[in-house]
């Protein structure tokens, strides 16, 4: 077990935003975290990464970071990167940040990082010169960089383009090939439905579908 | 805990001495300051070394302000924050990483501040110019570690610059009366008297804010919006 939430609910203020859900992620397992818009789900994702504390309930993390990688990555809508830094210098900052060990955040590993997303030519360029798909992708290298055991996407592919939605995919396979958790909200479900392995719905506030990703049918479930 | 806080200094530092990104602004501010007192005096006329004193200090204070504001801010800009509250660190590695990116730069400020005092406001450099340049490291301390921990709890706020000002002058007001009356001695030939005291008063400020810092830094600085 990598992830575990417990009857969690979140209020902002006298909002209720979700309630009651329970929810498990093991190793090597994509799940994809369904919904309609405002359902609660980006809020879900950041109570599973401790971004933000459950009103009731509880979150409980499986994995601590060891030499091998982080317990945990996070890609958000927001991209995390410094725009004035070049795409070498923000990885170089997070390998830093994270503690990596000396030959993971080598200049040749950043640069192997960056190659792998295709971005190494532009190493040394300000990141604030990049378009959506390369500053997603960099933050995906940024992600991938720490090896994380538990990796949580929240709509990685908005606004990429069809190569940086192809590399995306083959990141998120690979991560799972390597036994990564992966929670995956995704803005076309029924694309991305074969790529998983099990759905968490969540419509009204509440959990609406949790199974294989095969016996999950969207209309079925008003999502 | 501390490579990260150096980390997070280096790349501060990195973005706001390389690009001048806020430090300029803060800086002028400053200068603009000492120069706008200086002609507030008759011609020939000296200021005593306690009015030149006072006026540095204000504009240390004005410049902090943009200085902690402005590391805060590009934390901002593509939620960089949720990154480092991401790190498996403990969160004051910011509120460390911060204050040590906000003391160098202070630093750096008060180093272009203080020949400019000595020259708009008609000061000498006394003797006793190292008793100054203790006080101005002791006070530093304690007003980043204030800035630094403020800075934060402004930051998501509307109109935070503001709002940075309003909570962190009435607070600095005891090290700042201390700084102006031992950093006189930079100007003056002799030590003011009861030194130690003031001194005492700026070294429990900085224990003072130290502790409030590590203690309360995790409940200013989170992942809620």
């Amino acid at each position: 077990m990598l992830l575990r939430l417990t009857r969690v609910a979140k209020f902002y203020g006298n909002r209720l935003v979700i309630k009651d859900v329970s929810f498990e992620v093991s190793a090597g397992t994509v799940t994809l975290l369904a919904g309609p818009n405002g359902a609660g789900k980006s809020t879900l994702l950041k109570l599973m990464a401790g971004l933000s504390r459950p009103s009731a309930g509880s979150v409980e993390h499986g994995a601590a970071p060891d030499a091998s990688g982080d317990a945990l990555g996070y890609l958000g809508h927001q991209t995390f990167i410094y725009p004035e830094l070049t795409a070498f210098e923000n990885l170089a900052f997070w390998a830093r940040l994270h503690g990596l060990a000396p030959e993971r955040c080598s200049e040749e590993a950043l640069l192997a990082a960056l190659e792998r997303m295709e971005l190494k030519r532009f190493a040394f360029e300000r990141a604030g010169g990049f378009s959506r798909g390369m500053a997603q992708r960099l933050n995906l290298a940024r992600v991938l960089l720490l090896s994380p055991s538990l990796l949580l996407l929240d709509e990685p592919g908005t606004g990429l383009d069809t190569r940086s939605m192809a590399i995306l995919h083959r990141e998120i396979a690979a991560a799972r090939d390597r036994g990564a958790g992966i929670v995956w909200i995704s803005h076309s479900v029924a694309e991305d439905l074969a790529r998983a392995d099990r759905v968490l719905a969540i419509a009204d506030k509440r959990v609406v579908y949790s199974g294989p990703a095969a016996d999950y049918v969207p209309e079925a479930v008003a999502c | 805990m501390l490579s990260a806080a150096l980390a997070i200094a280096s790349k501060d530092l990195r973005l706001l001495l390389s690009r001048g990104t806020g430090l300029v602004q803060a800086l002028l501010l400053g200068l603009l300051l000492i120069f706008v007192f200086s002609l507030s005096q008759r011609v020939g006329e000296v200021m005593g070394p306690q009015g030149a004193a006072a006026i540095f200090w204000l504009a240390s204070a004005f410049c902090q302000v943009l200085i902690f504001n402005t590391l805060f801010a590009i934390e901002e800009a593509n939620g960089a924050r949720f990154g480092l509250l991401l790190a498996p660190v403990p969160v004051q590695a910011v509120w460390l990483g911060k204050g040590i990116a906000g003391f160098t730069l202070l630093l750096c400020a008060q180093a272009v501040f203080l020949p400019a005092a000595i020259v708009f406001l008609g000061q000498t450099v006394s003797p006793l110019w190292h008793v100054g340049l203790a006080t101005v490291l002791l006070a530093d301390v304690g007003i980043v570690a204030l800035g630094a921990l403020l800075g934060a709890l402004s930051q998501g706020q509307a109109a935070r610059e503001s709002l940075l000002s309003i909570v962190l002058f009435p607070l600095l007001v005891p090290v700042l009366l201390a700084g102006i009356r031992v950093g006189a001695a930079a100007f003056a030939d002799d030590i003011p008297e009861g030194v130690e005291s003031w001194l005492g008063l700026v070294a429990a400020f900085d224990a003072l804010f130290l502790g409030a810092g590590i203690v309360l830094f995790p409940f200013v600085y989170g992942g809620e919006e």
